[in-house]
């Protein structure tokens, strides 16, 4: 299932780019679903666990991957720590809910995501405790908690 | 810092090509929509010069700012563009919203995360479009006339119920052109309280017209626009600012601002306004100081901006939207 922090979250990680520079390993890329976010959201190939083929920029590392996608190679990798998913595009939503399908996955954002205008789930929000389905309950409760975020 | 600034960034392999004209851009959209690689280019351009093999044209400098020793690094850039990239929680602080109110910079940032206490325009927002080597900036929200939801040339919106984020003279205003209509106005109180008190009024039948200063709602526009896609009877009005409508009239007394209105950002200097609804009042408020009918305040609207030929000049600006009975 998933879960959400909105705002602040205690001992979550918020450059996921940096983080994800320093403990990647290659075989986090090889796994199909990996190759599949990857396609998706970066439209590129992986051709080892060390390198993508992106139509833009060649041949690349995977830190030069989207911020996106190496948040969600992150969530996929290690569900059990807390990640700053406003680095993740609307356009990761959906793998989001895929990879929550698979295992309990909790994230913090710090913007109001859209999982989907028509899209139905399950997903609980931390700060106050709710069990929402859709955009539309979502939206409300969203704001409600993004609002209460403080100034550092 | 004034002006339009054409920026022209491009590498073998890509390119982009955008004007920015306000002290505070903001890019967002997709993940690999190539945000950070333009903000890489200009980095790698700002620390080896044309070595880098990338090219940059500009009329102001650009460069980059991250984590380490920011405060200082502002501190002392001016008249120049500063790039941000996601990743740096002091885009949250209070320092660095203090430091942007007083800085002469221009700043572009790459964040999706919400930032109430930076002033953005609804008009500021970007994300990119890449066709092939080419990453064009598009606005983020499409709007016509200032109009944001369900909308269309063809379709006049006939307003059963108005909610303002103003609660002073823009509220002051609206309520007396709403009792014309004889429908309801209601003040939010404040830009963050307008989903609360469309929740609060989710049972009334009819649209909902919620009126907002557009130059420094764009920390909420995201949230409002996830709300308004699943609704069809509420529509957003943005306009730069209630100030910039009453002078967008042309009808206040030996105001004639027309030219400003027209190109603002050759008026507008980032130091002295961190908002351009700051600058539409301040301008308000000096042409018509001295004159004891039209003295304008925020606070309390005086009479005179309540006749009948400020009234109807508003409903004139305001395209599509049905006033009268």
């Amino acid at each position: 299932m998933l879960t959400i922090i909105y705002g602040d979250a205690e001992n979550s990680i918020y450059n996921t780019s940096v983080y994800f520079k320093n403990t990647y390993e290659p075989e986090w890329l090889e796994s199909e679903l990996a190759k599949k976010m990857i396609k998706d959201v970066d439209n590129s190939d992986v051709l080892s666990g060390e390198c993508i083929n992106s139509p833009v920029l060649g041949q690349i590392p995977p830190e030069r991957l989207s911020g996106g996608v190496k948040t969600l190679l992150l969530m996929l990798n290690e569900s059990d720590k807390i990640f700053n998913a406003s680095t993740c595009g609307d356009n990761c939503a959906k793998w989001i809910l895929e990879i929550a399908k698979q295992k309990d996955l909790t994230i913090n954002l710090r913007h109001m995501m859209s999982f989907g205008r028509d899209t139905a789930f399950e997903i609980r929000v931390e700060n106050g405790g709710e069990i929402v389905h859709s955009m539309r309950e979502l939206v409300p409760i969203a704001n409600q908690y993004l609002n209460e975020m403080e100034q550092e | 810092m004034k002006g339009a600034h054409r920026i022209i960034v491009e590498s073998k392999k890509v390119k982009y090509d955008f004007t920015i004209k306000r002290n505070i851009t903001i890019l967002t959209g997709n993940s690999g929509s190539g945000k950070t690689v333009l903000i890489e280019l200009i980095r790698d351009y700002r620390r080896y010069g044309s070595d880098s093999g990338v090219f940059l044209s500009c009329d102001r400098e650009c460069r980059t700012i991250d984590n380490e020793d920011w405060e200082r690094q502002i501190s002392e850039t001016s008249n120049s563009i500063i790039f941000i990239d996601e990743g740096n929680r002091f885009l949250r602080s209070r320092k660095f919203a203090d430091l942007l109110q007083k800085s002469d910079n221009y700043f572009v940032i790459a964040t999706r995360e919400k930032l109430p206490m930076l002033p953005y325009s609804v008009n500021e927002i970007y994300g990119f479009r890449q066709s092939g080597k080419f990453h064009n900036a598009k606005q983020k929200y499409n709007e016509i006339y200032h109009l944001y939801g369900e909308i269309s040339e063809e379709r006049m919106i006939v307003p059963e119920y108005v909610l303002t984020e103003d609660s002073n003279s823009g509220y002051e205003f609206f309520r007396e052109l709403s009792k014309e209509r004889n429908i309801t106005c209601i003040s939010a109180n404040g830009k963050s309280n307008i989903i609360s008190c469309l929740q609060k009024m989710e049972r009334k039948k009819g649209t909902c017209l919620v009126i907002v200063d557009g130059s420094a709602f764009g920390s909420e526009m995201r949230d409002i626009s996830e709300y308004l896609n699943d609704v069809d009877h509420i529509i957003l009005y943005a306009p730069e600012s209630f100030e910039w409508l009453l002078l967008s009239t042309d009808m206040i007394p030996n105001v004639r601002v027309t030219h400003i209105l027209e190109q603002p950002e050759e008026y507008i200097d980032s130091k002295e306004y961190v908002s351009w609804e700051r600058f539409f009042t301040s301008l308000l408020v000096s042409k018509t100081q001295g004159n004891p009918l039209w003295a304008y305040s925020k606070k309390k609207l005086p009479d005179m901006y309540l006749s009948s030929k400020i009234l109807n000049a508003v409903k004139v600006q305001m395209k599509l939207i049905v006033w009268n009975s």
